[in-house]
């Protein structure tokens, strides 16, 4: 124990504070560069969506087709857990819906021109009987303050609500703003 | 609290500026007072702890809180500030003899670490698995116990890894529960070696010891419990037959033939609840008492911590035979009746083999 350990606890500090900065720049760049797309917000668990500080969402494309895939996992969990690419376009209403999926890469051939892919994770397995798989875009949280969960809660029930959400060129998406109807009613800020 | 340790310490600091000793043998004397000249851990060592526990808690629930008042950046500096204070100051309070409060200070901003994990994925709506935040969370920690050779963080490593495996074990019946849980341990284990923390080093050997009964529940294949209870046995044999070269390659100290009856009963226990009403449990249970009655006559002597998880596991075994074997024909009148003279009796011969192990050439078994 020395003067030295001064040095070395400021590096850790550094870096840990480093890292954790890495993650905060690396979502505001999805949220400022991302390409935008609408999607339409439905509850997840009519009874309970409220858990401790969040509200569990699900998204019109949160369970995708089997007939979209490209083609059928041939793994020993049926493709649960695995990456899978959803190519998204912008239907008659605005809100953009899913049009073909693949496991583990982009569907071929690279998206048109208004076309985007979003990357999720599989959280079914393909049996025989599935008719479409679940997906998880990592955008199926929604904060808020404490206290103000259940009006939102009880407001999701009532309407359909859409949110905005960036995707970065990787396929990452990123919860930008929620809307009810043509009112805003969160925005998230770059930081 | 100017302890021993801390006396000694700034002694070692003299002899260095005298030129009486050399940097290294001065670092290594130092760290040795730490973490072995103390004897045994002081009150306000406790006290420290427990209060940083509690600012770790506070800065959590704090962000769960997701409280607006102050703006979501104004959070994320103020948990940064904590976590450069909390290590820099920490190895200050280390650097003036203040052992405990340093190690407490260093509790903190690994929390404040963990916190800003919650705070971004907060900001940023992240739905992204917590066992991945949690592993991140430990990962953090592990690298600041390991540069700083900390005990209190190798501790808090060792938790956290062990909250990332336990959460994987209760989702989704264990499936996804990973095997690489064991190179987890082991780097870790060698960690505690590095930071001199025995404490760490015999939760880790715990926490395997619930890994194997997931990896059971995992596979329901008895190669989990029969490795555990193999290895808990040569365990046991490695101390018996080499202490010395067993010391210096787990230092277990004397806790090492109870960690290896532990891993031993776990092993056995599993297989016992799994063969209920089936042939092999009688088999398993002759083997069960076998091992408690074989660590009892060769290392009960030396460690009184053995002796009461030895009778403690007997009687857990008595009863938990009866019920399985004969509860069903004899009803709970006859159990407790039953019950009550199986207790008195090894009463009887508890407090006399008691009378006889503990002379006063005894070692008392330190557990942690």
């Amino acid at each position: 124990m020395n003067r030295r350990t001064l040095f070395i606890a400021g590096a850790v500090a550094v870096l840990q504070i480093g890292f954790l900065a890495s993650m905060i720049a690396g979502r505001a760049s999805i949220l400022r560069n991302g390409q935008e797309v609408l999607l339409s917000v439905q509850p997840v668990d009519p009874r309970d969506l409220l858990r401790g500080d969040y509200v569990t969402i699900g998204y019109n494309i949160s369970s995708v087709p089997t007939e979209l895939f490209a083609e059928r996992p041939q793994d020993e969990r049926n493709g649960r857990d695995r990456t899978v690419f959803v190519r998204l376009r912008p239907g008659e209403d605005g809100i953009w819906e899913a049009v073909a999926a693949r496991y583990d890469e982009k569907p071929e051939p690279a998206p048109a021109d208004g076309e985007l892919d979003i990357r999720g994770i599989a959280t079914s397995s393909w049996y025989d009987e599935a008719t479409s798989i679940n997906i998880d875009y990592g955008i199926e949280r929604f904060y808020v303050p404490e206290g103000e969960g259940r009006a939102i809660e009880a407001n999701l029930r009532e309407r359909a609500f859409t949110m905005t959400v960036a995707v970065a060129s990787d396929g990452a998406a990123q919860i930008k703003s929620l809307h009810d109807g043509e009112t805003m009613l969160y925005a998230e800020p770059l930081y | 609290m100017a302890s021993y340790a801390t006396k000694v310490k700034r002694e070692i600091a003299r002899w260095r500026e005298a030129g009486m000793i050399d940097a290294a043998t001065a670092d290594a004397l130092s760290l040795d007072v730490e973490r072995n000249g103390g004897g045994t851990i002081s009150f306000g060592s406790i006290l420290s702890m427990m209060a940083a526990a509690l600012f770790a808690a506070a800065i959590l629930i704090f962000i769960a809180a997701n409280w607006e008042a102050i703006p979501r950046l104004g959070r994320v500096t103020m948990l940064f500030i904590v976590i450069a204070v909390g290590y820099v100051g920490g190895a200050e309070m280390k650097l003036r003899g203040r052992e405990a409060f340093g190690e407490a200070a260093w509790v903190v901003a690994a929390a404040a670490f963990g916190a800003s994990i919650a705070l971004i994925g907060q900001m940023y709506h992240m739905s992204g698995d917590e066992k991945q935040a949690i592993f991140v969370w430990c990962a953090g920690t592990a690298l600041a116990a390991a540069v700083l050779r900390s005990g209190a963080l190798t501790i808090g490593a060792v938790l956290l890894a062990a909250s990332w495996m336990v959460m994987h074990a209760v989702d989704d019946w264990a499936l996804q529960l990973p095997s690489a849980y064991l190179a987890v341990a082991a780097v870790l284990y060698l960690l505690t070696f590095w930071t001199r923390s025995a404490p760490a080093r015999h939760l880790l050997l715990l926490s395997l010891f619930l890994f194997a009964a997931f990896l059971y529940a995992r596979d329901e294949t008895f190669v989990a419990p029969i490795v555990l209870i193999v290895l808990s046995v040569a365990l046991f044999a490695f101390g018996r037959l080499q202490p010395a070269q067993a010391e210096r390659m787990l230092g277990l100290g004397s806790a090492l033939p109870v960690q290896a009856l532990v891993g031993f009963l776990t092993g056995v226990g599993i297989m016992q609840v799994e063969l209920i009403d089936e042939q092999g449990f009688l088999a398993v249970s002759i083997v069960a008492f076998a091992g408690i009655i074989v660590v009892l006559l060769l290392a009960g002597r030396e460690s009184r911590t053995l002796r009461w998880l030895a009778y403690a596991a007997f009687i857990f075994q008595i009863c938990f035979i009866y019920l399985v074997m004969l509860g069903t024909m004899l009803g709970t009148a006859g159990f407790f009746v039953v019950g009550g003279l199986v207790l008195s009796a090894l009463a009887f011969v508890i407090t006399r083999l008691e009378r006889r192990l503990s002379g006063p050439q005894v070692v008392e078994g330190e557990w942690l």
